[in-house]
């Protein structure tokens, strides 16, 4: 998940990222492994749950003169490779500090 | 006469499953013995179905991959040969889900036809008409109709036997199927349950090998955060709907794949705008962002 906020201009923008997955070792090591030759037991599972929401408080501080940024946030999944991706939902707001 | 006496026995043999002969020594003898075309003639969208499943192409990864290739690729892994020509069926832990039928029915001569194609499709020195022949040739290993309608139909082996040549297995019995080789449905009793999936979609480490791997978690997080959790739903009441033997996702399919997963997975994005204050005088623009998602699925996402 990609989380961007963005100004109007283009001048400030933030981004932050969350990986949902289970994360393996050989057990031998502490460098995580793809590929179950390789993979000997998950040492963190961050992945989305059956019947558990996966919750997230993510927070930007923007510069003092701006007032508004573009919220976007990007789900996708992502096969074999970074490259390899499946768009899940993008959500878009606009958050504004005035009244 | 002596020819006459000849008759029967043709016949029996003719009439005999492929599967029911000694080991295959190739790779296409051992395509043949677990050849489903003849399915296509009655079950033909299923047919059209598996055929663009990953069940189709067990060997191929995804979007044309060869995953299998780095255990034929000396020292790559610990399960690579050192020699080509010396790979057995051990060689290739995979196969346990990836290819069963290799297990009980094939030579290791077909485990060495493997590890030449596949180093030949990973070649930088052959030519792209030697990499499609060899690719072709590793894409003829597949989990057809008969690895899940006989080889894995059955659990209970020490009371039911072994699954039975010449059978096929379903959710219902069919006395009398129009197949040549396989003249009779029999009922699994598993067929539509989620254990049935959970024979090669698994539980974790695989203790049983003497170097330890691990695949698919699936069928571990269905069993110990979704059932535990009080859901109900099988693998088969998702993947499986109207009897769908695509069993999605098709990872090579990005339009279907996306749609699945939008469907499966939910996001809720709440937003807030304020001026955070730490110490007087002193106010920080903020905006929160917070997020929500959760799933349908009966099993941790993403796993296999």
């Amino acid at each position: 998940m990609v989380v961007t906020a963005k100004s109007a201009d283009g001048k400030f923008e933030q981004k932050a990222e969350k990986f949902y997955h289970p994360q393996a070792t050989n057990c031998r090591d502490t460098k995580m492994k793809y590929g179950a030759q390789w993979k000997v037991a998950n040492i963190r599972d961050t992945s989305l749950q059956p019947l558990q929401a996966k919750k997230e408080t993510i927070e930007f501080d923007l510069p003092k003169d701006l007032r508004a940024v573009d919220v976007t946030v990007e789900l996708f999944y992502e096969n074999v490779n970074p490259a390899n991706k499946y768009p899940v939902h993008t959500v878009k707001k606009t958050v504004t500090l005035d009244k | 006469m002596k020819s006459l006496k000849l008759i029967p026995v043709i016949l029996i043999t003719m009439a005999l499953p492929l599967t029911a002969f000694a080991k295959a020594k190739t790779i296409d003898e051992l395509a043949k013995m677990y050849d489903s075309s003849s399915c296509k003639q009655c079950h033909e969208e299923i047919y059209k179905q598996w055929e663009n499943s990953h069940h189709a192409r067990p060997l191929m990864g995804v979007k044309g991959g060869l995953m299998l290739t780095p255990l034929a690729m000396k020292g790559a892994t610990a399960f690579s040969p050192d020699d080509p020509q010396k790979t057995t069926v051990k060689n290739f832990p995979c196969f346990k889900c990836h290819l069963p039928q290799a297990l009980a029915h094939a030579e290791d001569s077909v485990a060495v036809e493997l590890t030449e194609a596949l180093l030949t499709a990973a070649s930088k020195e052959k030519s792209d008409k030697e990499k499609a022949v060899a690719k072709a040739k590793v894409a003829k290993l597949q989990i057809t109709c008969i690895v899940c309608h006989n080889d894995k139909a059955l659990l209970h082996k020490r009371e039911l036997g072994e699954p039975k040549k010449g059978v096929l297995y379903g959710s219902k019995a069919v006395p009398a199927h129009g197949d040549a080789n396989y003249k009779t449905v029999e009922k699994s009793a598993i067929m539509k349950d989620s254990v049935f999936c959970g024979q090669c979609h698994g539980l974790g480490p695989n203790f049983d090998s003497d170097q330890v791997f691990q695949c698919a978690n699936l069928y571990g997080s269905y069993l110990h955060s979704y059932v535990s959790g009080g859901g109900t739903q099988s693998c088969q009441s998702c993947h499986m709907q109207k009897g769908d033997h695509l069993i999605a996702p098709n990872f090579n399919d990005d339009k279907g794949t996306s749609e699945l997963l939008s469907k499966a997975i939910s996001l809720d994005v709440q937003t807030l705008g304020y001026e955070w204050l730490r110490k007087a005088g002193d106010l920080t623009s903020k905006v929160v962002v917070n997020t929500k998602i959760t799933t349908t699925a009966g099993h941790r996402i993403p796993d296999g």
